[in-house]
């Protein structure tokens, strides 16, 4: 994507005349220059310092574009060249991490964060200004003693999306408990509308939604995977917690929730449900805010609303799956530790950290943070606003158990409780070789 | 012609003071020369990474930072891994299938066009476009008619196996795979055996039209011997290429329904993203060591009986 930016760069300093060969060399150079200049974390430009800041998320690239520039023109003296390859391994595995990182907090940062490479950001004032139970979340995938390795950025929280226009047409109200859900999904059922709309050909769909909703409000996953990591090779049908134990009631659910599905969902993908749903061909959808904005495409007066996926017949047992999307870091290899830091704190000031996530249909991690405005996510603000919340029990399951691909095969045959012995045995296989995260 | 008249000059004199048979036959040592920037650029690209790859499969290396030596504890998992010895067995039984379904079509077609039939030219090129098209956009073509366009004809004329995509049937799943392989893979195939029939003698078959060999006789005695050499070449690189399928299953399954189509580069793949990185670079190194056993294997089975290549 950086090098799309140049490349446009380097078309706008040449529109209006025909491109000569000596003009293309010296665009050619200066596009070598740039991306050299991307590449080595040491480059300096002018006399000043030039930060590296990593952020791969491509919705708000331009965003992103736009605050360092203003932080440029503000602190003066220093360059900020936005990095935003795909993969963060490379950079890690060349010892030449970007001075800046502003990635999903997930198992892959995990990895970092726990060998040490991620530098303590507790001592930052802005620091102390994130709300601790939104800080706790990133513990829950690893830790590094003694230190704050990230910053929560921006909360994204997920739900049911449903069509408001298909609940009022038939009078439905939004389910509180597991019960009323059933009755929501069999009344449309009955009225020819199909209730949920699955997209299996995207396994991470079925996790994402599925699994996760089905597990989070019944079963605290932050907990269940700090016992299943210290129970290690001992995980089994009769160990403390399991897999089997465990998710055997989320799976009942998630069972009964997929034969609510749109009857082609085995060969659907992601796009295909973000068009479906846009068109007004499925009542619910269990995706998250990323897919509004597909959605909207389609058709982008669509009411829409969120509610948490009601599990149990208690409602306030309901909670709304969170993730991390952003989270700020400054790896130790970075040679502008200072510099580094005038960048984070730039970026968390209320008025810029709330201005984004509020622009960009996610919450703010800071205390006292304004409310989501955006009626699509409104249903959601309040589980947001007193933590009732989970981060998906999918995000703790490490990439080499395919979990949503156990999912797929699952939701074919039936089985899952055979699904669930097959990730126990997994698990036990992974740890027996020191594979975790 | 200078340069070409003192090579032959230094031979000459050289197989003169030599005397023997042997040494007459030697090259110029100039063509050696040739060899030294593939050599280079092999040794640097492939063999160097190999070996590194290799020595980390002993490790606990997770792509970075520090890691510690586990000796052969990794090719152990390995083996009592079902999800890995399950790929090796889809992956097997894919490349022994794709490789018989595309050298049969390849090779019929190969006879029929290089026969004097109409439009002969014209449908040669048609059937070499498909090799031409990437993979991924080939399997993604595919996904959609076999998800969209293939399920609504079935609906439609009442066939009731195929009105369900078979991309999402765990059992027939693979069958699109061995379709979309077959077909990408079959034109570069039908090139090789339409040069091999075109470079046997006609005056065989009119000998043998003359003893009253019937035209699948001449097919079996006469061709089948002639383009041996051709036949294995083209297994030998279909299995290869099969046994690495990757992108048509990305493209087309993304292996499931399951884990029904996966295979052992998209296992060994996922060790990248999945900080298994160790785990499946001794994956990768018995991969190897399975794809080389095989190709010698293919050799020295068909050693003897054809033509040397």
């Amino acid at each position: 994507m950086s090098r799309q930016v140049n490349q446009s760069r380097q078309v706008d300093r040449h529109r209006g005349g025909t491109l000569s060969r000596r003009s293309f060399l010296a665009g050619s150079a200066a596009m070598v220059a740039l991306g050299a200049a991307g590449c080595a974390p040491a480059a300096r430009a002018g006399g000043g310092v030039t930060l590296r800041f990593y952020e791969q998320k491509q919705e708000v690239l331009a965003y992103f574009d736009d605050l360092l520039r203003r932080f440029e023109k503000e602190r003066g003296g220093v360059t900020v060249v936005h990095d935003s390859t795909v993969a963060i391994a490379p950079q890690f595995v060349r010892n030449e991490p970007a001075d800046v990182g502003c990635f999903n907090d997930n198992l892959e940062l995990a990895r970092y964060i726990k060998r040490g490479v991620l530098g303590d950001l507790s001592d930052l004032p802005s620091a102390h200004t994130v709300r601790t139970d939104i800080g706790e979340l990133t513990d829950q995938y690893a830790t590094y003693p003694g230190r704050t390795s990230v910053l929560p950025y921006s909360l994204a929280a997920a739900g049911v999306i449903y069509n408001k226009k298909i609940f009022r047409d038939h009078d439905l109200p939004v389910p509180e408990t597991w019960s009323q859900f059933v009755d929501v999904c069999e009344e449309l059922s009955r009225a020819g509308v199909t209730p949920i709309y699955a997209t299996d050909r995207d396994t991470w769909t079925l996790w994402q939604g599925l699994f996760d909703y089905s597990v989070g409000s019944l079963v605290a996953p932050g907990e269940f995977f700090r016992r299943l990591k210290e129970l290690g090779t001992d995980v089994g049908p009769d160990s403390e917690v399991s897999f089997e134990k465990d998710f055997a009631v989320p799976m009942e659910r998630a069972k009964t929730i997929s034969s609510y599905f749109n009857p082609d969902h085995a060969v659907r993908a992601y796009a295909d449900g973000n068009l479906a749903f846009g068109k007004g061909e499925a009542a619910m959808y269990l995706q998250g805010p990323w897919a509004l904005g597909q959605i909207a495409l389609v058709d982008p007066d669509l009411e829409i609303g969120t509610f948490p996926l009601p599990v149990s017949e208690n409602p306030d047992d309901r909670q709304a799956r969170v993730n991390i999307d952003l989270g700020l870091w400054i790896p130790t290899a970075s040679p502008h530790q200072d510099e580094a830091r005038e960048l984070v704190e730039f970026l968390m000031r209320p008025d810029i950290i709330n201005a984004y996530n509020s622009d960009n249909l996610a919450y703010s991690t800071l205390q006292d943070a304004p409310p989501q405005q955006d009626e699509r996510l409104a249903g959601l603000q309040e589980y947001v606003d007193r933590a009732a919340f989970y981060q998906g029990a999918g995000t703790f399951v490490p990439t080499s158990i395919p979990l949503g691909n156990y999912l797929q095969a699952a939701i074919r045959s039936g089985n899952f409780e055979g699904m669930l012995r097959q990730l126990d045995a997994d698990w036990r296989r992974l740890a027996g070789r020191g594979a975790t995260v | 012609m200078t340069h070409r008249t003192s090579a032959t000059t230094l031979y000459r004199r050289k197989s003169y003071r030599r005397g023997s048979y042997r040494r007459e036959r030697r090259v110029d040592r100039v063509y050696y020369l040739f060899l030294v920037p593939t050599l280079l650029v092999f040794t640097a690209f492939v063999v160097i990474p190999a070996l590194i790859g290799i020595f980390y499969s002993l490790t606990d290396y997770v792509g970075f930072g520090e890691w510690s030596f586990l000796g052969l504890s990794n090719y152990a998992a390995l083996f009592s891994d079902p999800r890995i010895l399950e790929a090796y067995g889809f992956t097997l039984g894919f490349a022994v299938v794709t490789v018989v379904v595309a050298q049969v079509i390849a090779l019929a077609l190969a006879v029929a066009l290089t026969r004097r039939i109409r439009f002969a030219t014209t449908l040669r090129t048609v059937f070499v476009i498909p090799m031409v098209v990437s993979g991924i956009v080939v399997a993604y073509v595919f996904n959609f008619l076999f998800s969209n366009s293939l399920p609504a004809i079935a609906t439609a004329v009442g066939f009731g196996p195929l009105e369900e995509s078979i991309l999402g049937n765990p059992d027939l799943a693979w069958l699109s795979i061995v379709i979309v392989s077959a077909w990408q893979t079959i034109p570069g195939a039908l090139l090789v055996y339409t040069a091999g029939l075109t470079s046997i003698p006609t005056d065989l078959y009119e000998a043998s039209a003359l003893d009253g060999a019937s035209p699948w006789r001449q097919f079996r005695s006469v061709t089948v011997p002639l383009i041996a050499g051709f036949i294995l070449i083209n297994t030998i690189l279909g299995v290869k290429g099969y046994l690495g399928v990757y992108d048509v299953i990305v493209g087309l399954t993304g292996g499931g329904p399951g884990t029904a189509t996966s295979s052992v580069a998209m296992t060994i793949f996922g060790g990248f993203t999945g900080g298994d990185y160790a785990y499946q670079m001794a994956n990768a190194t018995v991969f190897l060591v399975v794809t080389a056993l095989i190709s010698v294997a293919q050799i020295i089975a068909t050693r003897g009986r054809a033509v040397r290549l």
